[in-house]
């Protein structure tokens, strides 16, 4: 195993940002924000702590993105430099399972996703704390990354666990070797201890918030599709849409069309399914009219349409949708009193 | 690397006005688009917005294609305002149509309503084209009132073709009308056809199509055999940007066309 200190890490990323817009996590009041690289950022950087605030999706696609340009066959963003996302977490490392098997295919696929995706480098870590929101373990997930990185850092007394996850990684560390050196058995034992630490500190908290055990959730929606819990957790649901924009799972986009120097051009903007219109066709016809419709849409989406197509659940236990509801609608909460039905 | 939110420029030849809300659009698109029967197309007016639409000409004719398009809303409104010579946007052809080699061989009974007559007219091009590999083919077509009859001179034409079992009805007829008043399951009972072996093909809106699919089962068409043309709200049309989802399908991809036992189990298909 290999070992980096904090301030070789440092420079790995500055001589990295050559090659890739390099993204750190860095310290904002409570929240964990990505930045770009820079002095003042690295020296606000966090490696361990919890997940960040905003989705992974972020950097892979847009809220924002120009799609098309008048009708010629060029790719916006075609040129753009690839991102490096560092000391990301593992829910958002599985968001990418959802991710990839929507947005990545042969024929449709979307062509800037795909790029950032193979040309883009993750330097994940290892969750150090939790949130009070935190579940992964309770969806399967695990606070510290198993796949999915290119290069995955544990922190340790002055500096970080190694462990390279792909070819790409593996490159990356062999073209900088001299920044690495061999870990210790000491630093292996104390991410150990971290690990499990941190994972029992999450099952303690889906045992109290009484989740169901993740083989139960797949076909949950179905089995309660009729159930009054959803037009009950959906008294206080105010349609702003913040679940859906902020979940490393969710996909959904549209199409907007706007001239640029009198040419087309065709914007992807994150949509959300818990606005009204979402599903309306033209001549006004609704299939989800009512809101409670629309929330049930969201897990039937998570838990019964995902398993089905692409064979896992498309919730990482981040807890970011719980947090970000002004409505306190818990996906916790709602998956309980599923079960409990 | 393809890019699929591309459109390709077309330019419009001319403009067909079918009723005082539906106009037909001929496109001559400058690169071929080569579709299929029941395939979309999403229809682009640069600036304004896209909306998706099924072609209402013969698929074989590579240099124009035709659309048939209701005013209902923002893209519709400013679609009709449209002269020759403007230029607009087509991405495609999406989705999955009729499986035309399915039908070989077998007695196709083609079921359409109101606007659902565009679509099939495509449809019925092709099974013109291939009339002598069916057993037998029946085409029963409703609207509101007479003059809501989409193509009503072609399709009084095809009234007199000796390889077409066809009738047309209205909901409310007027002086002129001299067929039969009613909605289209009332003029589905003459069909003569062994039932239990049929194709059936529906398309629509959505109450035509429920009571045309429900007809179908009583005659006796198996669920397999009936052919439904689903309509929800087709943005990306290649399954990525999810507002058109059905069940554990999303209706852009996986259809529009798909067979009524792939989706009769779905909660609230007709809505």
């Amino acid at each position: 195993m290999l070992f980096i200190t904090r301030g070789n890490l440092n420079k790995l990323l500055e001589s990295l940002s050559g090659d890739y817009r390099v993204f750190v996590p860095t310290q904002s009041g409570e929240r964990t924000a990505f930045s770009p690289l820079s002095e003042k950022t690295l020296e606000k950087m966090v490696i361990g702590g919890v997940r960040g605030f905003e989705p992974l999706k972020a950097f892979y696609f847009l809220g924002r993105e120009k799609v098309a340009e008048g009708f010629g066959p060029e790719t916006p963003h075609a040129n753009d430099i690839p991102p490096c996302i560092v000391g990301v977490k593992a829910c958002d490392l599985r968001g990418f399972h959802i991710l990839d098997h929507v947005y990545m295919d042969e024929d449709y696929g979307d062509p800037t996703y795909m790029k950032a995706r193979r040309e883009g480098l993750i330097i994940s870590s290892d969750c150090t704390e939790t949130l009070d929101t935190c579940f992964c373990t309770a969806v399967g997930g695990k606070p510290w990354p198993e796949s999915d990185f290119d290069i995955n850092l544990s922190p340790a007394a002055d500096g970080f666990l190694v462990l390279q996850g792909s070819e790409k990684g593996k490159n990356t560390i062999q073209k900088y070797r001299s920044l690495f050196q061999e870990a210790t058995d000491e630093t292996t034992r104390s991410v150990k201890q971290v690990r499990s630490t941190v994972k029992r500190k999450l099952e303690k908290s889906a045992a109290e918030n009484k989740i169901p055990p993740v083989e139960k959730l797949a076909g949950t929606v179905k089995r309660n599709y009729e159930s009054s819990v959803w037009a009950d957790e959906t008294s206080t649901c105010v349609e702003c849409g913040a679940c859906n924009t902020i979940c490393p799972t969710c996909h959904c986009f549209l199409l907007y069309d706007q001239q640029s120097d009198g040419r087309l051009a065709r914007f992807r903007i994150w949509d959300s399914c818990l606005i009204k219109d979402f599903a309306r066709v033209a001549g006004g016809e609704n299939p989800r009219a009512r809101l409670w419709m629309r929330l049930r849409n969201r897990f039937d989406k998570k838990f019964d349409f995902f398993p089905n197509v692409a064979g896992e659940v498309a919730c990482t236990g981040c807890g970011r949708c719980i947090a970000a509801c002004p409505g306190k609608i818990d996906i916790r909460k709602v998956l309980g009193r599923l079960d409990s039905e | 690397m393809n890019n699929p939110y591309r459109s390709v420029e077309a330019e419009v030849l001319k403009v067909i006005s079918e009723t005082p809300s539906i106009k037909t659009f001929v496109f001559s698109p400058k690169e071929e688009l080569t579709f299929g029967p029941g395939q979309f197309m999403e229809l682009s007016v640069p600036g304004v917005g896209e909306a998706p639409f099924t072609p209402s000409s013969d698929s074989r004719n590579k240099e124009t294609m035709e659309i048939t398009i209701v005013k209902v809303g923002k893209v519709t409104d400013v679609i009709h305002e449209l002269k020759p010579g403007d230029t607009v946007g087509l991405r495609g052809p999406l989705g999955k149509g009729y499986p035309l080699a399915k039908f070989i061989g077998q007695e196709v009974i083609v079921v359409g309503g109101g606007v659902g007559l565009a679509p099939l007219r495509t449809l019925m091009y092709s099974l013109f084209h291939m009339r002598d590999k069916l057993k037998k083919l029946v085409y029963r077509g409703g609207c509101r009132n007479p003059e809501e009859i989409l193509y009503r001179d072609e399709l009084e034409g095809w009234m007199k073709r000796p390889d077409l079992d066809m009738k047309l009805t209205v909901d409310v007829g007027n002086d002129d009308w001299k067929g039969p008043v009613g909605v289209v399951t009332t003029i589905m009972d003459d069909i003569q056809v062994d039932f239990s072996r049929a194709v059936g093909i529906v398309c629509g809106p959505p109450i035509m199509m429920k009571f045309g699919t429900f007809k179908l089962q009583e005659l006796g068409v198996p669920d397999s055999n009936i052919y439904l043309s689903m309509e929800k709200n087709m943005s990306c049309g290649f399954g990525k940007c999810g507002h058109c989802r059905l069940g554990d399908f999303y209706c852009c991809k996986d259809g529009p066309v798909f067979t009524y036992a792939e989706i009769r189990d779905i909660p609230g298909i007709w809505e």
